[in-house]
């Protein structure tokens, strides 16, 4: 940019300049911090796929970087407007909050509602509800198993109880900087906290939070006892705290609160305390989510391990069963049935060893539970039928696969033979055991590879099954459960099997597409773009999916499959992984898309992509409409264009721009001096680019999961918004927002071909996934057959040219002109992949919309 | 059938040495774990390995101390700087003081995997 420098200090020097000279350098400093925030979305959002290794330093550093350029951002929205902006300075330190909480949620409760319906928990909200009810959320509300209904007493309303209670304080006084006092204190410390918390009463609002949650709850399911479980954080997580908490089972709504207030006062045991400062973390700072569930009218329950932890190698599923509530079983206090099962369909049972169960829990009648005989005809039979056992263990193995690690499970059936997942954790397997993986590479060498290195890895993990190859909708009806799917096209239809399925590979598609967002949701392993996929592999085929390696074996490789179950938690589990999304969930929404809406103002930018787009947007009209520049000073150099299309452009001239033929607030095209502006001007206003004939909407285009909060709206019916082009003879920078789409181009056009380049970026957004990455993909293959060096990170693209000869510069500015009207109305043909090729295709054989290009009515 | 190659990974980060430990094992790699760089210490003077992976910044002794210890006991052992403050100049400090390669947080796994493939192949 050292020509833009040097532009600036000549025109600096003319008399009446100095103040457009403060403000435009205000507006490219504006641009390139958005630009710069933008990036790093990008960039973040390619760390969430799985193929990278970060750790809180690099979510930290994220944090601080946004926070810096947004703040830019405001700044230098302010030195343009000469206005301080309390509503967006605001705005900032909100969303910078918001990170921060995110950010230090393993010691501090994010803001939430006191109490949570099951209904609405999943991973995204384990620092809310913890990570035992975040994971019973996935199960019911992605798996779709069956789960107790229920709700959560989340982390900030235990964060209200605790600073109520004064616990909060007397605990960092009680430690001061010692937190590794020795045992005598720390039981000390302990007694005086868990006393002060009993002998507390809870406040009104999470009080009542509960009792409304209770009778919530009593209303819609009839339940009138509820089993009260913990869920703190790092609760099965990096420490597992096994039995360590409290659990009351069969509490009514009298007793609801005192119970709670039991199961969080289990957070200061002294056995508690010391089993986290033995573990490195600060043996008071804890936070509990309960989870308050429906119970169960049990008449068997138990626990089921998807491996046995003594036998790792024999890869079978081990059940322990009892009559009643699993109380007894869980806590290891009484004898029970003991299955063995396969881990495969139809989970043959290899071996059964059934007791004699002369009593069972039950809740009793006034609350609180009971031991009762067990009848006499009962006591020697199975406490599972083979039917009930069957049933258990394929929901324990899609629990397996969802968690993609060997899972603790327990369970219960119901009266009536409903089977009830209670609980579900990784496997605690000895680390001995962790130690000897088999060596893999010794193993995988004796099959044959199908695939390798084709495509892209878009969400990893490892899976074998047999190959299902999808044609068309009715083949997703009735899919075996050992489903590989192998389909040509990523489209988004196949999401409605990927619950079920144990992996999908498909011919076209990328790893930012709507399809590998799905499969990520349910954590199936993807390989997307093979191209040869259906080629390959045909019907029926048992094959091993690696999408951590991206390698397809043909056949069952069991020790690829398995090496992955005796990990101690998925990677989606990590504290950093799921931190980052609840970063980017904070900071990259827009929600601020239309300028002309009243919503469209400073105090309604709920993340840091709203500010900048806001800011932008300010910025822009604030230089367009020569506001604070003294006309009879700095009048002469902005104009408006008119070209007779509805561009609202507003031009701002260094030198040699455009010709100021009269007074007046506009120019026309025949004014232009701007050589690379007129250049660029000539492809966008070629005939046909500028269509504005009718085009058929296809409203679920635009309907996406990063927009489903946003009003749906017709992006043709956006209007059209202000846009800016500094120019001078030589140069042009074009900031234009189409709709929802941001074009940036800087260009210099000279006789001197080393002086020469174009910088071309397009930022998208708006319709769903897999329509995006096609019009990243199309504008791509158009910028690099016409010789641009490019890059972009999901739907942003940037592409650069420089040191070109004139008529090359002409020729590729007409281009770029062209390709930006062709972009106006181009999301809602990418319909599928073949649409992507003819409009490709048709661009570059000159066609000039794409409706010429796909034919589409 | 060539020895099980072995490899040391220090990170005080958890998650760095939860990500590589299966992905390197899976490719054949014999690997140990550490988060306090006292035990790797105390772990090289017990046994030879092949690569060491470490981290830069940690709490003393550092990333530079340990793999000055390393190349000392054990000249054999090949050592990668992985670093989340990367600059110009700690990836000079710390080619300058031994290590063969040094990688900016984050990484991509086949970044530093088809790295430690290639060193440990060299031999």
């Amino acid at each position: 940019m050292a020509f833009w420098k040097q532009l600036l200090r000549d025109r600096g020097r003319t008399r009446g300049v100095e103040g457009l000279k403060t403000r435009l350098s205000s507006f490219q400093d504006l641009v390139a911090k958005n630009n710069r925030v933008l990036e790093l979305f990008a960039d973040a959002g390619e760390k969430l796929g799985g193929e990278y290794v970060f750790d809180i330093q690099y979510l930290h550093g994220l944090a601080r970087s946004l926070e810096e350029e947004v703040r830019g951002v405001v700044q230098d929205l302010e030195a343009l407007t000469g206005r301080r902006n309390k509503d967006l300075r605001a705005a900032v330190e909100r969303v910078s909050s918001e990170i921060g909480a995110v950010i230090d949620s393993r010691v501090v409760a994010p803001k939430a509602d006191y109490v949570i319906d099951l209904d609405a928990v999943d991973a995204d909200l384990a620092e809310v509800v913890g990570m035992k009810m975040a994971r019973l959320g996935e199960i019911r509300n992605h798996l779709g198993l069956r789960v107790p209904d229920g709700f959560v007493v989340t982390t900030y309303a235990c964060r209200q109880v605790l600073d109520h209670a004064g616990v909060t304080l007397e605990m960092e006084e009680a430690f001061g900087g010692d937190p590794s006092p020795d045992p005598d204190r720390l039981k000390a410390v302990a007694a005086a906290l868990a006393g002060r918390l009993e002998d507390a009463r809870i406040p009104a609002g999470v009080a009542r939070a509960i009792r409304t949650g209770m009778s919530r709850l009593g209303r819609n399911t009839r339940c009138r006892k509820v089993a009260v479980r913990s869920s703190a954080l790092g609760e099965d997580g990096d420490l597992s705290f096994a039995g360590k908490y409290r659990t009351v089972l069969g509490v009514t709504a009298a007793e609801l609160t005192a119970a709670y207030r039991q199961v969080i006062s289990s957070l200061y045991t002294h056995e508690v305390m010391r089993y986290r400062m033995d573990r490195g973390a600060h043996p008071g700072r804890g936070l509990m989510a309960v989870g308050c569930l429906c119970m169960v009218r049990a008449k068997a329950a138990g626990v089921l391990y998807t491996l046995d932890p003594s036998r790792v190698d024999e890869k079978v599923v081990v059940v322990s069963a009892v009559r009643g509530l699993g109380k007894a079983v869980v806590e290891g206090v009484s004898v029970a049935d003991r299955f063995v099962v396969a881990r495969d369909a139809p989970y043959d049972v290899l071996s059964r060893d059934t007791v004699v169960k002369d009593q069972m829990t039950v809740t009793a009648r006034e609350g609180g539970l009971k031991r009762i005989p067990v009848p006499e005809a009962q006591r020697s039979e199975p406490a599972l039928s083979e039917g009930e056992l069957r049933e258990l263990v394929s929901g324990a193995m899609r629990i397996e696969r969802y968690m993609k690690c060997a899972q603790d499970i327990e369970w219960a059936v119901d009266t009536d033979g409903r089977l009830y997942f209670l609980q579900a954790r990784p496997l605690r397997l000895s680390p001995t055991i962790e130690v000897r993986q088999p060596d893999l590479s010794g193993v995988v060498n004796r099959y044959k590879v199908l695939m390798r290195d084709r495509g892209e890895v878009a969400c990893r993990g490892i899976a074998s099954g047999r190959v299902h190859i999808v044609e068309n909708d009715d083949a997703l009806g009735d899919l075996p459960e050992d489903a590989v799917l192998v389909a040509r096209t990523s489209s988004p239809r196949l999401a409605s099997a990927m619950s079920r399925i144990q992996a999908v590979i498909t011919d076209v598609g990328t790893a930012t597409g709507h399809l590998a967002a799905i499969a990520r949701e349910f954590r199936v392993p993807a390989i997307v773009d093979t191209r040869c996929a259906t080629d390959l592999l045909a019907e029926g085929m048992e094959v091993t999916v690696d999408a951590e390696e991206n390698r397809v074996y043909e056949g069952r490789v069991d020790e690829l499959v398995h090496s992955q179950l005796l990990r101690r938690s998925a990677f989606e589990d990590a504290a950093e992984y799921r931190l980052l999304r609840g970063i980017l969930g904070k900071a990259a929404p827009l929600n601020l898309k239309d300028p002309q809406s009243s919503s469209f103002t400073a105090s309604n930018c709920a993340t840091y992509h709203d500010i900048i787009r806001y800011a932008h947007e300010k910025a822009v009209e604030e230089l367009s409409s020569g506001r604070r520049m003294n006309p009879s000073r700095n009048g002469r150099f902005v104009r408006r264009l008119e070209l007779g299309i509805p561009l609202d452009l507003v031009m701002i001239d260094l030198g040699g721009g455009f010709r100021k033929r009269d007074k007046g607030r506009s120019v026309g095209p025949g004014d232009l001096t701007s050589k690379p502006l007129c250049a660029l001007l000539d492809g966008l206003m070629t005939e046909g680019v500028w269509a504005t004939g009718p085009a058929d909407m296809d409203l679920d285009g635009f309907m996406s999961s990063a927009t489903r909060a946003a009003p749906l709206s017709n992006p043709l019916a956006a209007r059209v918004e202000h846009n800016l082009a500094i120019v001078s003879e030589s140069y042009l920078n074009l900031s234009l927002h189409l709709g929802y789409h941001f074009n940036i181009v800087d260009a210099h056009l000279t006789d001197r071909r080393d002086e020469n380049y174009i910088y071309f970026r397009f930022a998208g957004g708006v319709t769903e996934m897999a329509r995006r990455a096609r019009r990243a993909t199309l504008l791509k293959r158009i910028l690099v057959a016409n010789d641009f060096v490019v890059e972009g990170r999901q739907d942003l693209v940037i592409g650069r040219i420089k040191k070109v000869p004139t008529d090359v510069m002409k020729n590729r500015l007409r281009i770029i002109g062209r390709l930006v009207g062709f972009t106006r109305q181009l999301d809602i043909h990418l319909r599928d992949d073949d649409a992507l090729e003819r409009c490709v295709n048709g661009f570059l054989e000159g066609r000039n919309s794409p409706l010429d290009c796909t034919g589409a009515s | 059938m060539n020895a099980m190659k072995k490899v040391l990974v220090l990170d005080d980060e958890p998650i760095v040495c939860e990500r590589l430990k299966p992905a390197l094992e899976k490719i054949g790699f014999y690997v140990e774990t550490f988060n306090e760089s006292q035990e790797v210490i105390d772990r090289v003077t017990e046994e030879n390995f092949d690569v060491l992976v470490t981290d830069l910044k940690m709490k003393k002794p550092d990333g530079i101390e340990v793999m000055k210890y390393v190349n000392e006991k054990s000249p054999g052992t090949k050592v990668i700087i992985i670093t989340g403050f990367a600059t110009e100049e700690t990836a000079r400090e710390a080619l300058s003081s031994g290590a063969v390669d040094f990688i900016a947080k984050p990484f991509k796994i086949s970044q530093l995997r088809d790295l430690i493939v290639k060193i440990t192949g060299d031999e």
